[in-house]
C-alpha cells in the first residue's frame, strides 16, 4: 500500500543515460517492444529482444539488486505461464512427456518457452521505466510532451499521492476492527474482514477526494484550459537516441525471428 | 428542479441523437450488405461469417460515439478526482490480486485451460465502477486506464502490456454505457458494461496470451470472461456503488444524489 | 497572463439575500444572508453546526455552481454573492485568467489539502493553473513558503510533514496566488495545540503583511479574538442574526452560542455532574477511594486492571521504538491521562495498552477481573472477541471504528460478537442510543453523521460490550463544547461506576476535569511530573 518512492530506490542509479531520459522516451521504448512482441509467439523473437534488453541494462541504471527488487514479479508470472502452456497448450510434434491429457510435445514446449520469454521481454522495459521514473515527472511528460489532457493526468497524480497517506489509515483500520471484536472468524472471516476494511478505506479515500477536489479547484485547477508548467518536460536529442534504441531492439528481434523462420503473425 | 430526472444527461428524443442513431444504423446496414472478405480468417473462422456481428457492432459503436460526443456534460473537478481515486484504488486491488490471488487461483483452474477466464472480472471492476459512480462519458475508460497504469507502476507479471489491456477493457465497458446514452446506471447497465468489458478482455486474451488455444477453447474463454465480467464487475460494481452512496461518500456526484433526497 | 502586481488588493465581499441548496437536499444549507465585508476587514463567522458557514465560504470562494443544465450543477442558488461587484464564481474564473486569485480558501483537513508529492510543486500547482509564466513561478513559491515560515525546502516530500506543517504548506499554496480575500474554514480544528498556535501566528502575520480581507469560521473563538474586528452569527435557515464587534456580539449571544457548542470565552463548558475536587483528591489507599456511594466499592474501584512494565512500542515498519520504558498501573474507577507533545509516542502506547499491538519490549498484563476467563494475561494475545469484552478502545478518528450500515447495527456488533442474547443486545442498543442522544439517528449510516454525532456513536459502540477498561485516543479532539461536556460527564459516570479509563490527550481541560493520574511522555520516554500538576 505504499506509493512509489521518490528517492532513488535501492540498486537504481538515476544518473544513467536511459534513467535520465524523458519518461515519454522510456514509455515509447516499452510500447515499441511490447507491440513487436505481442504480434507473435516465438522463442527466437522474444529471446532476441530479451537478450538485447539485458545488454542495454548497464546504460539504464538498474543494477542486479534493483532488477531483482522490481522484476521478481515478472519471473513469478513468466515461469508459470510458460509451464502451463507447455503442459496444456495445443500439442504439436513429437510427444516428449505424456500422462493422460497433460502432454508436453515439441510444439507445446516451444510455445511454453516462447510465452515465458515474451512475458520477460515485454516486462523488462517496463521495470526500467518504472524503477527510474518519478511519478510527477511522468505526469509532467505525459501532459506536456504527449499532450494528454492535463486535467486527467494531474488528477490521477493527486489521487496517487492521496493513497500514500492512506497507508497509515489502513493500519488504524486494522487495529480498530480488532478493537471492535472483529477479525477472528477463521479464513472466511479474515477475507470478509479484509473486504470490509477495503470498503472502509475506499469510503475514507472518497471523502478525502471530495475535499481534495475543492482544494484543487480553489487553486484554479480545471477552470480554464490553459496552464503553465513550473518544471518544463524537455525532449532532447538524447531522448531521441533512447527511442531509436527501442526501435532497434524491436526491429532486430523481429528480424531474428523472421530469419529463423519462427516468426508468425498471430492474428492471421 | 424536482422535475428533472437526475439520471439523464441527454434527452433520448433529442433530434441529434435520433439522427446519429439513424446514421449509425445505416452504416451498419451498409457493412451487412457489402459483407466482410472471406479470404481472411480469425480463430479459423472466415471473416465473412462474422458479417452480421460486425454490422451490429458498427451500428452500436456509431450510436455510442454519437452519445459520447453529444453528451456535452463536462467533467467537474470532483468527477476527475473521484474517478482518479477509484482508479488508484483499482490499481492497488490489482497489485494484491496479481500477486496474492491470481497465480494460485489460475493454477487451481488449470485442469481446464479456459476456466481461468472466470477470474478476469476482477480486472474489470474499476471500469464498471468508474462508469457507474462518475456517470460521465469516458469515466469507465479513464478509471480502468488509471488502475492499469498504477498496477503496471507497482509492477506485475504483464509489465507495460497492462496499460493497453486497461484501455481496451475500459472501452468495452464504456461502449455499453454509451449505447445506453449515459442515461442508465442501474443493475442492468452495470451487467451490460461488465459484459462489454468481458468481451474485450476475452478477445484480447485469446488473441495475445492464449494464441495456442484451440478455437473451441477460445470461444469458451470469451464466454466465461463475459460471465465473469457481468457477475464480478457488473453486479459487484452495482452493489458497491449502492453501498458507497449509502455512506454519503458520493454526495457531490450524480450517483450519490439519486440515492435519496434527504 | 500573469498580473505584474505584487501585492494583493483587498476585496470587498457582499451577500444579497443569498442562499444555497445542495442537490438532492430538501432544506437550504444557508438562506437569506445579507452581509457586507469591507476591504481589509477580518470577520469571524459563528453559528451552530448546520447554519451554513462552510457553504457561505465555499460560495465566496466561487466554488458553488448552480450549473446551466439540468444536471451539471451542484445545487440551487438564490440572491447574489459578489466580490468587488462581480459574482463570486465569475470572479474566480476571471482570477484564473488574470493570473491572480481573487480569493483563497483553506480547509480543515490537512491530509486532503496536499495536492502533490513535493512541497515546492504543491505550492507551484496553483500558480501553474493561473498560467503564471514559468520564469516567475519559483520566486513566488519561495516567497510564499517564507511567508508561512515553512521549515523545509521545495524538494521536501509532503508525505513527511506533520498536520501543522501540511496546513502551513496549504496556506502557502493559497498565498502564492496573492488572494485579496482569505477564507479560512476551521483551519486549526485538526491540529494539535502547538500546530494551532503556529498557524494562528502565521495567519496573523500574513494578514498584517498583505492587508487582505479575511472571513474565518472557527468553533474555538478565544484564540482568534485578537485577530478579528467583527463577528457575524448565522442561524440555520435564518441568515445573519448578529453582526458587530466581537465584544458586543459575544456579550449578547455568547450564552446561546455556547449552548450550541461554540467555545465562547466566559461560557466554557462545565462538566455538569462532575465535581473535580471529589475525584481529584489524592487517594493514598485505592481501596478506600471516595466515590459516588456504594456502587464504587461494589465495582472494586482501585483494583489494578492493567499493569505495564518496561513497555516499548514500535510502529510497523519502523526500526526505532515510538515509546519505551513505560511503567504504568491502570486502576478500576480511576482515570489516567497520558499527555505530551506530538511524536512523544502517546498513541503508540495506547495501542499497546489496548491490546491492539504487542509491545516490542516489556509486558502489558491484565489483572483481577480483567484477566478472568482468558488463558493469557496479555491483551495483545487475546482473540478479538475476548478483547472487546474487557478493553474498549475509542480512536481519534471515529470513522476508523465504523463497521456497520446503520448506527443501531453499529452498537449491536460488539454484543453479538460476544454472544450476548439478542433481546439483551436490543435493550443495550436502545439504552445507549437514548443516553447519547442518537435515538433519531438509529437507522442513519454512521459515515453520514456529523462530527459530534460520530464521536458519540464511537464511544457508545465501545460501551455496548461493557468493558472494564476504556482506552481513549484524543477523545475530545475537534469536538464542539457541547459534545465535550457530554463526553466528560459520561466518562466521569463510568469511572464512578468502577470502569478504569486511560486517555491519551492534548486537551488540558480534559486532564483537569478527569485525571486522577497523569503520565507525561516526552520523546518516547516517561517524563517525571508532579502528581496533580497537570
Amino acid at each position: 500500500m505504499t506509493a512509489p518512492a521518490l528517492d532513488a530506490p535501492v540498486g537504481v542509479d538515476l544518473r544513467a543515460p536511459v534513467a535520465r531520459a524523458n519518461p515519454v522516451a522510456k514509455l515509447a521504448v516499452a510500447s515499441l517492444v511490447a507491440f513487436a512482441l505481442l504480434l507473435t509467439v516465438d522463442p527466437v523473437t522474444a529471446g532476441a529482444a530479451l537478450g538485447l534488453e539485458l545488454l542495454a541494462l548497464p546504460w539504464c541504471g538498474v543494477g542486479p539488486r534493483g532488477l531483482l527488487r522490481r522484476g521478481w514479479v515478472l519471473l513469478a508470472g513468466a515461469v508459470p505461464a510458460g509451464v502451463a502452456t507447455a503442459l496444456l497448450g495445443v500439442d504439436a510434434g513429437a510427444v516428449l512427456v505424456g500422462a493422460g491429457p497433460v502432454t508436453v510435445t515439441e510444439g507445446s514446449l516451444q510455445a511454453g518457452v516462447a510465452i515465458s520469454l515474451r512475458v520477460l521481454a515485454i516486462g523488462l522495459p517496463g521495470v526500467v521505466l518504472l524503477a527510474t521514473t518519478d511519478p510527477t515527472d511522468l505526469a509532467d511528460a505525459l501532459a506536456q510532451r504527449l499532450r494528454l489532457p492535463h486535467r486527467f493526468v494531474l488528477s490521477a497524480l493527486a489521487a496517487m499521492r492521496l493513497f500514500g497517506v492512506l497507508a497509515e489509515e489502513w493500519q488504524a483500520l486494522t487495529a480498530a476492527r480488532r478493537a471492535r471484536g472483529l477479525g477472528d472468524g477463521g479464513p472466511v472471516g479474515r477475507v470478509r474482514d479484509a473486504v470490509a476494511r477495503v470498503f472502509a478505506l475506499l469510503v475514507l479515500a472518497l471523502r478525502r477526494a471530495t475535499v481534495l477536489a475543492t482544494t484543487m479547484e480553489s487553486r484554479g485547477f480545471g477552470a480554464v484550459t490553459h496552464r503553465t508548467w513550473a518544471r518544463p518536460s524537455r525532449f532532447g536529442p538524447a531522448d531521441a537516441v533512447v527511442v531509436a534504441g527501442g526501435v532497434a531492439i524491436a526491429a532486430a528481434a523481429t528480424a531474428a525471428g523472421v530469419a529463423a523462420g519462427t516468426w508468425e503473425l498471430l492474428l492471421a | 428542479m424536482s422535475t428533472t430526472d437526475p439520471r439523464s444527461n441527454l434527452p433520448a428524443r433529442d433530434p441529434r441523437v435520433v439522427a446519429a442513431t439513424g446514421a449509425a444504423a445505416a452504416l451498419g446496414l451498409a457493412v451487412y450488405l457489402v459483407g466482410l472478405p472471406a479470404s481472411v480468417s480469425l480463430f479459423g473462422t472466415p471473416l465473412a461469417d462474422l458479417t452480421l456481428p460486425a454490422a451490429l457492432f458498427v451500428a452500436f459503436a456509431g450510436t455510442a460515439l454519437a452519445a459520447a460526443v453529444l453528451t456535452r456534460t463536462t467533467w467537474r473537478v470532483v468527477d476527475l478526482v473521484v474517478a482518479s481515486v477509484l482508479g488508484v484504488a483499482g490499481g492497488l486491488l490489482f497489485a494484491v490480486w496479481n500477486v496474492a490471488v491470481w497465480p494460485a487461483a489460475s493454477g487451481a483452474l488449470a485442469f481446464y485451460p479456459p476456466a481461468s477466464a472466470v477470474l478476469v472480472g476482477v480486472w474489470l471492476l474499476p471500469a464498471v465502477l468508474g462508469g457507474l459512480v462518475v456517470r460521465k462519458p469516458g469515466a469507465a475508460v479513464y478509471t480502468e486506464l488509471v488502475a492499469a497504469t498504477i498496477s503496471a507502476f507497482i509492477g506485475n507479471q504483464w509489465g507495460f502490456a497492462t496499460v493497453w489491456y486497461g484501455l481496451v477493457e475500459g472501452l468495452g465497458a464504456e461502449f455499453v454505457l454509451a449505447v445506453l446514452l449515459y442515461r442508465r446506471f442501474g443493475l442492468g447497465a452495470a451487467i451490460g458494461a461488465g459484459l462489454g468489458a468481458g468481451v474485450a478482455v476475452g478477445l484480447m486474451d485469446s488473441l495475445i496470451y492464449y494464441p495456442t488455444f484451440s478455437a473451441g477453447y477460445k470461444i469458451v474463454y470469451v464466454a466465461l470472461a463475459m460471465l465473469s465480467g457481468a457477475v464480478i464487475a457488473g453486479v459487484g460494481s452495482a452493489y458497491l456503488t449502492k453501498a458507497l452512496a449509502r455512506t454519503g461518500a458520493l454526495a457531490p456526484l450524480a450517483s450519490g444524489r439519486t440515492a435519496e433526497r434527504v | 497572463m500573469a498580473d505584474p502586481r505584487t501585492e494583493p488588493v483587498a476585496v470587498r465581499a457582499r451577500a444579497r439575500a443569498w442562499g444555497w441548496r445542495h442537490s438532492a437536499r430538501k432544506a437550504w444549507a444557508v438562506r437569506g444572508v445579507d452581509l457586507d465585508v469591507a476591504p481589509g476587514e477580518r470577520v469571524l463567522l459563528l453559528g451552530p453546526s448546520g447554519s451554513g458557514k462552510s457553504t457561505l465560504l465555499a460560495g465566496l470562494a466561487g466554488l458553488l455552481d448552480p450549473g446551466t443544465g439540468p444536471d451539471d450543477g451542484t445545487g440551487d442558488e438564490e440572491g447574489a454573492l459578489l466580490l468587488d461587484g462581480v459574482p463570486a464564481r465569475t470572479a474566480r474564473v476571471d482570477g484564473v485568467r488574470a493570473g491572480q486569485a481573487r480569493s483563497g480558501l483553506l480547509l480543515q483537513d490537512p491530509l486532503a489539502q496536499t495536492v502533490l508529492a513535493r512541497c515546492g510543486d504543491d505550492v507551484a500547482f496553483g500558480l501553474e493553473n493561473h498560467a503564471v509564466p514559468p520564469g516567475r513561478i519559483w520566486e513566488r513559491v519561495d516567497t510564499a513558503l517564507a511567508g508561512v515560515a515553512f521549515p523545509y525546502g521545495r524538494g521536501h516530500l509532503t508525505s513527511r510533514l506533520s498536520g501543522g506543517e501540511r496546513q502551513r504548506l496549504a496556506l502557502a499554496g493559497v498565498l502564492a496566488l496573492r488572494p485579496g480575500l482569505l477564507l479560512l474554514d476551521e483551519p486549526t480544528a485538526m491540529l494539535d495545540p502547538d500546530g494551532a498556535v503556529l498557524l494562528r501566528e502565521t495567519v496573523t502575520a500574513v494578514l498584517a503583511a498583505t492587508g487582505a480581507t479575511c472571513v474565518l469560521v472557527e468553533h474555538r473563538v478565544g484564540p482568534w479574538l485578537d485577530l478579528v474586528d467583527r463577528v457575524v452569527v448565522l442561524e440555520p435557515g435564518g441568515g445573519v442574526v448578529a453582526d458587530g464587534t466581537p465584544d458586543d456580539v459575544l456579550r449578547a449571544r455568547g450564552a446561546a452560542l455556547a449552548a450550541a457548542g461554540v467555545w465562547v470565552p466566559g461560557h466554557l463548558p462545565v462538566a455538569g455532574r462532575l465535581a473535580p475536587a471529589k475525584i481529584r483528591t489524592d487517594r493514598p489507599d485505592p481501596g478506600s477511594a471516595p466515590g459516588t456511594g456504594s456502587t464504587t466499592a461494589d465495582h472494586g474501584a482501585g483494583d489494578v486492571l492493567l499493569e505495564a512494565r518496561g513497555v516499548a512500542v514500535r510502529r510497523p515498519g519502523r526500526a526505532v521504538s515510538a515509546v519505551a520504558d513505560v511503567d504504568l498501573d491502570l486502576h478500576a474507577g480511576r482515570t489516567t491521562c497520558v499527555v505530551g507533545p506530538n511524536g512523544a509516542g502517546k498513541s503508540s502506547l495506547a495501542l499497546a495498552l489496548a491490546g491492539l499491538v504487542a509491545p516490542a519490549a516489556g509486558t502489558v498484563t491484565a489483572r483481577g477481573r480483567l484477566a478472568d476467563g482468558v488463558r493469557s494475561p496479555h491483551p495483545a494475545a487475546w482473540r478479538p472477541r475476548e478483547l472487546v469484552r474487557r478493553i474498549g478502545t475509542v480512536f481519534q478518528e471515529p470513522q476508523h471504528q465504523f463497521v456497520a450500515a446503520t448506527a443501531a447495527d453499529e452498537l449491536a456488533v460488539g454484543p453479538r460478537r460476544t454472544g450476548v442474547p439478542e433481546a439483551e443486545t436490543a435493550r443495550r442498543v436502545d439504552e445507549l442510543l437514548t443516553r447519547l442522544r442518537l435515538g433519531h439517528l438509529a437507522r442513519a449510516n454512521p459515515f453520514t453523521l456529523s462530527g459530534g454525532e460520530q464521536r458519540r456513536l464511537s464511544v457508545a459502540t465501545v460501551l455496548a460490550t461493557r468493558p472494564g477498561l476504556l482506552v481513549l485516543d484524543e477523545p475530545t479532539f475537534g469536538q464542539d463544547s457541547r459534545t465535550w461536556a457530554e463526553l466528560v460527564d459520561l466518562l466521569a459516570d463510568l469511572v464512578a461506576g468502577g470502569t478504569g479509563v486511560v486517555a491519551v490527550t492534548h486537551d488540558e481541560r480534559l486532564v483537569e476535569a478527569l485525571a486522577d493520574d497523569v503520565l507525561r511522555l516526552a520523546q518516547g520516554r516517561p517524563a517525571p511530573v508532579p502528581v496533580g500538576a497537570a
